[in-house]
C-alpha cells in the first residue's frame, strides 16, 4: 500500500485546506494523476499520485485543513492485496519501539492503515531528521533528540518540536505524569448529542477584519487606560434647550456631536494624541487635521465611519454628518472613502450599557476615546452632596508614542470643555 | 532609431519562405523532438514537486522555441550562461535529463558532470551576465573563435549587473550573445512596469551595439537570428542583444500563483502562439511528420522522463562535493570546512550506532 502525502508544494508553507477531491474511493487512477486540489497560502495546486493503484480511502472532506506531511490518500499499487481498512477509524500513531521499528526494513508485511507502525523516519531511534540548527537547538536545551517526535514535512523534526519536548520532558519528572509525554494532546472528541446544540460560524468578512486589526493593535502597540469622569450637567441643559430647535432644521443633536467638537479642541492642545508612529522611520507623524472614527455597531460588527476634517464642522453640522454615517455603515450602504483616514477614534460604547471599558486603539491612531451612559450621581461640590450628571470616559492610548501625564493632560481639557460647554464657543473654530 | 523584429513561422504554421532557413529533415526533427522533450520533461518536473519530490521548480512552458531554437544555433565550444527556465537549451546542449532533476531536487553534485562550457543555473538575477562578458572577453584576448551566450529575463534588464555587463560588452567588443527571454513577467511584475522603453532589445543601441527582437514563439526565427548573432560575434563584429518575445504559460515558480496577477484571457490568447504547435503543422505540411510518428515519439519520451527520474532518485549524494567543484584545486579554508563537515558527520555516526 502506498500513501499519497501532502507535501511541502510551496517553499514552506505549512498546511492546506483541501478544496476538491479529484478521484474517489476504488477508483483506479494512473502514476501522475491528480488525486486533489489543495488550496495553500500561495495557490491552489493539484497534488498528483507517484503510483498507479485503486483508492483504498481519502483522508479528510472538501474543506478539510490538512497539514504539510501527512497522508491525503491510501492506495494499493498493482499486485498488491490489501483488505479494505475499517472506515471511520482514525489512523493512530502508534509510538515505534525499536523492535518494530526494525521491522519496517522488511517491507514484505502489508498491514492495513489503522495498525501501521510509525513510518516516519524521525520516530525511529538514532535517525533523527532535523536541520543543523534545529540539532543545535536541541544540544542547547539538552534534549535527546532521537526522542522528539518531528511533525515537520516527512516527520521532520523541527525548532517547536523540540521546546515542546523539553516541556513535556520536564513533566516526565513529576510522577503519574506520564499521560502527558505526547507532545501533542488527543483532539478532544466531542459527542454527537453536544455537536448538535453547537453552531458553528465562519469567520469572514467585516468579523475577519475586526479580529485582525485588532490583534495588530493590541500586539504591537502597548496599550494604557486612563478612567476619568466629566460632570456634563450644563451640557445636558444646553441640550436640552437646543434639541427642538435642531430637531425642526431635520438634526438629531446628540452628546456625541459636543464629544466630537471637545475632542478635535483637546487634540489641538495636545498634538500627539492626534498622531501615529511610523515604525519603519522610527517617526511619530504629527497630524494638523482632525479626522474622527466613530465607532458603529452594526449587525455585522464593528465599523468605523470617519468624519473628515470634524474640526472645521460645528456641532450641527458634526450631528448630523455622524448620523448619516452611522446610518450608511448600519445599512451597509458606506462607501470606502468613508472607512478610512482616520487620525483618533471615539467609540460610544454608553450607549448600550457598561461604566468603564478598555477600548482597543484603532489603527493607525495612538489613542482612542471610549465613552459611556451619562447618569445622576451624587457628588461633592463645596462641602455639599449634590446630583450631577457624570459621564464616564476612558482613553487607551499607545504608551510607545504617550505617556500616562499627556493622556492625562488631554483628558482634564476634554473635561473642563464637557462640563463647561460654553468654552466650546470659545475654543471651537 | 528602432530594433527590428523578425518573425518567420507564424502562429499558424505559416512560413514566410523568403527568409525560411535552409535545414535539412534530420534538423528540424531535432528541433521538434528537443521542444517536446522539454515540454515533457518540464511537466514531470512539475509532477515531481507537487508529489514532494522535489524542490521548487520554475516551468519552462510555453518558452521552448527560445531556449531550443537558439541552443542549436551554438556550438560545442561556445560559452553558455543560464538563467534558471532554460531547461531547453540545456536538454539541447545535451545535458542529461537526469543531471536536470538530481539539480532541482536539491543536489548540487548535479553541476560537477556539466559537460564542458555550460555553466551552472544561475538563480540571482542577472549576475551570469557579467560572467558571459567575463568569458567572451577572455576567449577574445585568447584569440579563441568562440562566443559566448546568455541568458536572463525581462526583469533582469532593470538590475546593476545587466548595464554593467552591456556596456563592458559594447565597450570591448566582446563576442557575447545576450538573450533575453521576455516572458511578459518579472514574477508578478508585467513587461510595461519593468521599463518605459518601448522594447528590451533597444537597451543595446544605447551601449553601442545592435540589438534585435524576434517572435520567441518561432524557432525558425530565434534560431536564424541567434545563428547570425554568433557568426558575427565569432568574426569579432561584437555583441548583440536578442530580446526573444515569449510568454510564460505556467507560474514563475512552484511557490506562485499567477491568476492572483494576469488575467485568464491573456494566457488564452497566448496558447493560440504555442510554439510546438506551429511547428509540427510546419512539419506535418512539409510531409514529414504524421499522427503515428508523434505517437511514437510520445512514447518513447516517456520511457526517456521515467528512465531519467529513476537515475535522479537513485542517486545519492555526496556530502564532500559541494566543496569539491568551484575551483580546480581546492583552497585551504574549503579544505578545512570540508575536514570539520566530515569530522562531524563522522562524529554523529558515532553518536547514533552507540
Amino acid at each position: 500500500m502506498v500513501d499519497v502525502k501532502f507535501p511541502d508544494v510551496g517553499e514552506g508553507v505549512t498546511e492546506g485546506t483541501i478544496v476538491k477531491w479529484l478521484v474517489k474511493e476504488g477508483e483506479e487512477i494512473k502514476a501522475d494523476q491528480a488525486v486533489a486540489e489543495i488550496e495553500t497560502d500561495k495557490a491552489i495546486v493539484e497534488i498528483p499520485s507517484s503510483e498507479a493503484g485503486k483508492i483504498l480511502k481519502l483522508v479528510g472532506k472538501e474543506g478539510d485543513v490538512i497539514k504539510v506531511g501527512s497522508t491525503l490518500a491510501s492506495l494499493a499499487v498493482p499486485g498488491e492485496t490489501v483488505k479494505k481498512p475499517e472506515t471511520g477509524a482514525p489512523e493512530k500513531p502508534t509510538e515505534a519501539k525499536p523492535a518494530e521499528a526494525k521491522l519496517l526494513e522488511e517491507p514484505t508485511e502489508v498491514k492495513p492503515p489503522e495498525v501501521k507502525p510509525q513510518e516516519r523516519p524521525a520516530e525511529m531511534p538514532g535517525r533523527a531528521l532535523a536541520v543543523p540548527s534545529t540539532r543545535r537547538l536541541a544540544r542547547e536545551l539538552g534534549v535527546d533528540i532521537s526522542k522528539v517526535k518531528g511533525t515537520g514535512p516527512g516527520g521532520r523534526i523541527t525548532d517547536e518540536d523540540v521546546r515542546k519536548s523539553t516541556v513535556t520532558e520536564a513533566k516526565v519528572e513529576v510522577p503519574q505524569a506520564p499521560e502527558t509525554r505526547k507532545p501533542e494532546a488527543a483532539p478532544v472528541e466531542i459527542a454527537p448529542e453536544i455537536k448538535a446544540l453547537e453552531e458553528r460560524i465562519p469567520i469572514k468578512g467585516i468579523r475577519k477584519t475586526i479580529g485582525e486589526r485588532m490583534v495588530l493593535s493590541l500586539f504591537t502597540a502597548p496599550h494604557v487606560v486612563s478612567m476619568d469622569e466629566a460632570d456634563v450637567t450644563e451640557l445636558v441643559k444646553l441640550r436640552e434647550k437646543e434639541k427642538k430647535m435642531a430637531e425642526e432644521k431635520g438634526i438629531k443633536l446628540t452628546y456625541l456631536a459636543f464629544i466630537v467638537k471637545a475632542v478635535t479642541v483637546a487634540l489641538k492642545q495636545h498634538p500627539y494624541l492626534n498622531a501615529s508612529l511610523d515604525q519603519k522611520k522610527n517617526e511619530i507623524v504629527l497630524k494638523r487635521y482632525y479626522n474622527i472614527g466613530i465607532a458603529v455597531d452594526t449587525p455585522e460588527g464593528l465599523m468605523v465611519p470617519v468624519i473628515k476634517d470634524a474640526d472645521c464642522k460645528s456641532i450641527m453640522e458634526l450631528a448630523q454628518v455622524s448620523e448619516k454615517l452611522a446610518d450608511e455603515a448600519r445599512t451597509r450602504k458606506i462607501k470606502l472613502p468613508d472607512l478610512k483616514g482616520n487620525t483618533f477614534t471615539i467609540t460610544n460604547i454608553g450607549s448600550i450599557g457598561g461604566i468603564f471599558s478598555t477600548p482597543i486603539i484603532n489603527p493607525p491612531d495612538v489613542a482612542i476615546l471610549g465613552i459611556h451612559r451619562i447618569r445622576d450621581m451624587a457628588v461633592v461640590i463645596g462641602g455639599e452632596i449634590k446630583i450631577r450628571k457624570i459621564l464616564p470616559i476612558v482613553l487607551s492610548f499607545d504608551h510607545r508614542v504617550l505617556d500616562g501625564a499627556q493622556a492625562a493632560r488631554f483628558m482634564n481639557t476634554l473635561i473642563e470643555h464637557l462640563k463647561d460647554p460654553d468654552l466650546l464657543l470659545l475654543d471651537g473654530v | 532609431m528602432s530594433v527590428d523584429w523578425l518573425s518567420i513561422l507564424d502562429a499558424q504554421g505559416n512560413v514566410d519562405e523568403s527568409l525560411e532557413p535552409e535545414l535539412d529533415t534530420e534538423t528540424l526533427e531535432k528541433f521538434y523532438r528537443t521542444m517536446v522533450l522539454t515540454r515533457m520533461y518540464d511537466d514531470k518536473a512539475l509532477k515531481l514537486q507537487r508529489q514532494g519530490r522535489m524542490l521548487t521548480f520554475g516551468s519552462s512552458l510555453g518558452q521552448e522555441a527560445t531556449a531550443v531554437g537558439s541552443a542549436f544555433a551554438m556550438k560545442p565550444d561556445d560559452w553558455f550562461f543560464p538563467a534558471f527556465r532554460e531547461h531547453g537549451v540545456q536538454i539541447a546542449r545535451g545535458i542529461p535529463l537526469s543531471l536536470l532533476y538530481i539539480y532541482w531536487m536539491g543536489s548540487e553534485d548535479a553541476n560537477l558532470t556539466l559537460p564542458p562550457k555550460n555553466f551552472p543555473v544561475a538563480i540571482p538575477v542577472s549576475t551570469q551576465v557579467l560572467h558571459a562578458v567575463g568569458a567572451a572577453w577572455a576567449a577574445k584576448l585568447k584569440k579563441q573563435n568562440i562566443a559566448s551566450v546568455v541568458y536572463f529575463g525581462d526583469g533582469a534588464t532593470s538590475e546593476g549587473d545587466f548595464h554593467e555587463g552591456m556596456n563592458f560588452a559594447g565597450v570591448f567588443k566582446t563576442p557575447t550573445v545576450f538573450i533575453c527571454q521576455n516572458n511578459q513577467y518579472a514574477i508578478s511584475l508585467p513587461r510595461e512596469k519593468q521599463t518605459a522603453s518601448k522594447t528590451l532589445a533597444q537597451k543595446a543601441l544605447a551601449y553601442g551595439f545592435e540589438g534585435i527582437q524576434v517572435d520567441g514563439n518561432d524557432i525558425l526565427a530565434v534560431y536564424s537570428v541567434t545563428l547570425a548573432a554568433l557568426e558575427k560575434a565569432r568574426s569579432g563584429g561584437g555583441p548583440t542583444m536578442i530580446e526573444c518575445f515569449t510568454y510564460r504559460m505556467g507560474s514563475h515558480t512552484t511557490s506562485d500563483d499567477p491568476t492572483r496577477y494576469r488575467q485568464a484571457a491573456e494566457v488564452e490568447e497566448w496558447k493560440k502562439k504555442d510554439p510546438i504547435k506551429r511547428l509540427r503543422i510546419y512539419l506535418e505540411k512539409k510531409g514529414i511528420w504524421d499522427q503515428s510518428r508523434e505517437g511514437a515519439m510520445i512514447k518513447e519520451i516517456t520511457d526517456e522522463v521515467e528512465k531519467a527520474v529513476k537515475e535522479a532518485e537513485s542517486y545519492k549524494p555526496v556530502v564532500e562535493n559541494m566543496f569539491k567543484y568551484v575551483y580546480a584545486d581546492m583552497p585551504l579554508h574549503l579544505k578545512e570546512q570540508m575536514d570539520e563537515l566530515q569530522g562531524f558527520i563522522s562524529k554523529r555516526r558515532g553518536d547514533e550506532s552507540g
